[in-house]
């Protein structure tokens, strides 16, 4: 592997001013369950890693407030899964943690990292996306917030400025009524690159019968990054959700999806898989909020 | 191309130790060409096998994925530092009864992975019990034999 010098931080400020000073010049490094295994294989390279697994203190942390839910950085997926601030309507976080890696990396593996790594194979990216969340970005000259969705500008590309930390996410607040489920394909359940990854989160009227937002989120809808399925929320908006409507939804995902053959499945295989998700998560997630 | 060097203290199978490590030091590397220990196999290097799990404070880790320039204070236990646990003697009996171990390459990092779900969880689920060795490769594809000495061991740990 070739080598890199690290620079570990005396506290949060200092990795700023680091940050600050090297710019592009510094890669940053959490727990590196992604970017060691690039460092190795050559597909990454760094001169400079920024060592902010120490950071802990400052961006660790899980916490409600005013309805939202806020997660550090350095939050792992264990973290998440384990936390009893989760609640019933978010468990699609904790459906997405267990397929998620395996236990050893759902340890290490951080929420930061998840998202700043930006690929249709970071498993959380469609959960956060599906919970409009919103990322925090830190820097010497202060903190600016904006959506996950706008954070997220490619494969391995996000709208992070130089000096910048991703400091954490925002997740809901979710409307009372709402509910929430995930699924995901590979080739096997463990440790394994999603070939539909899916996350749906359903927001009803009073009624419990008809949608007011339904939010769908997908590892691809066009391209190779995770993005919203906005057709298909436009057109469950305001509808009673029955088995027609359903299905009329999984063809507006039909329409909506714009997917490409790759040495893992076909354009084919994954939309098929993805409107069999919709059906089954849409319905899982009414079922969450009706109880029956 | 610069490659710092870091001055590392960590408490390792109840030991403290302090070295110098190179940044690209994984722990593994240091668990096994520095401190000898060698029931941590170095299988993949890029976090896919699970071989090199050991429990890094507390949690169940791959080691070849953890930078050892980040073990500043951490707390490690490898399967030599758990050999007079009483549930580890409980482990080793049931593979032994099971014949769990064939080859034996993954039969460290299974037991350390059934230490560690059995400690979090006295009665652990059939489901629990293959979700928690599920990160680990076992190449000779003896998984049934190793499943059914954690179960076994857990069962009679009960109180």
């Amino acid at each position: 592997m070739p080598g890199y010098d690290i620079y570990v931080p005396t506290d949060l400020r200092d990795a700023l001013s680091y940050l600050d000073d090297l710019g592009e010049a510094t890669s940053i490094i959490a727990r590196g369950t992604d970017l060691l295994p690039r460092l190795r294989r050559r597909r990454a390279s760094a001169a400079s890693l920024l060592d902010i697994s120490g950071l802990g203190g400052d961006l660790r942390y899980i916490r409600s407030q005013d309805g939202s839910l806020h997660v550090g950085a350095l939050s792992t997926v264990s973290d998440l899964m384990e936390s009893p601030l989760i609640g019933r309507e978010m468990e699609l976080v904790r459906e997405a943690g267990r397929k998620f890696g395996d236990p050893q990396i759902r340890n290490v593996a951080t929420v930061g990292g998840n998202i700043c790594s930006a690929t249709s194979s970071e498993d959380l990216i469609p959960v956060f996306l599906a919970l409009d969340a919103r990322v925090k970005l830190l820097s010497l000259k202060g903190e600016r917030a904006l959506p996950l969705k706008d954070f997220i500008k490619g494969k391995r590309t996000i709208s992070k400025k130089s000096g910048e930390i991703l400091s954490g996410v925002e997740l809901g607040p979710l409307p009372a009524n709402s509910g929430s489920a995930y699924e995901k394909l590979g080739r096997r359940n463990i440790l394994i690159i999603a070939l539909v990854n899916e996350a749906v989160v359903l927001t009803m009227e009073a009624d419990r019968e008809t949608v007011r937002a339904a939010r769908v989120a997908l590892n691809r809808v066009a391209g190779r990054v995770p993005q919203r399925a906005s057709a298909v929320e436009e057109y469950l908006a305001g509808r009673r959700l029955g088995a027609d409507t359903i299905a009329a939804a999984q063809a507006v995902l039909s329409s909506e999806l714009d997917l490409k053959n790759d040495f893992r499945a076909s354009g084919e295989y994954r939309s098929e898989i993805a409107k069999v998700y919709l059906k089954r998560l849409l319905e899982l997630s009414a079922f969450r909020i009706r109880g029956t | 191309m610069a490659l710092s060097k870091h001055f590392v203290t960590m408490t390792v199978n109840g030991a403290e130790r302090s070295l110098h490590v190179d940044s690209t030091d994984s722990l593994m590397d240091i668990l096994r060409d520095r401190l000898d220990l060698k029931s941590v196999k170095d299988g993949c290097r890029s976090g896919d096998c699970g071989l090199c799990a050991v429990l890094l404070d507390g949690k169940l880790v791959n080691s070849c994925l953890v930078l050892a320039a980040q073990c500043r204070g951490s707390v490690v236990t490898t399967l030599e530092g758990l050999v007079e646990d009483p549930l580890m003697k409980v482990l080793q009996q049931k593979f032994l009864k099971y014949n769990a171990a064939q080859c034996g390459f993954c039969t460290p990092a299974m037991l350390v992975a059934a230490k560690d779900i059995v400690s979090k969880n006295a009665k652990p689920s059939e489901d629990e019990v293959r979700l928690g060795i599920s990160g680990i490769l076992c190449r000779c594809t003896g998984y049934y034999p190793i499943f059914h000495a954690i179960l076994e061991a857990a069962e009679e740990r009960k109180p």
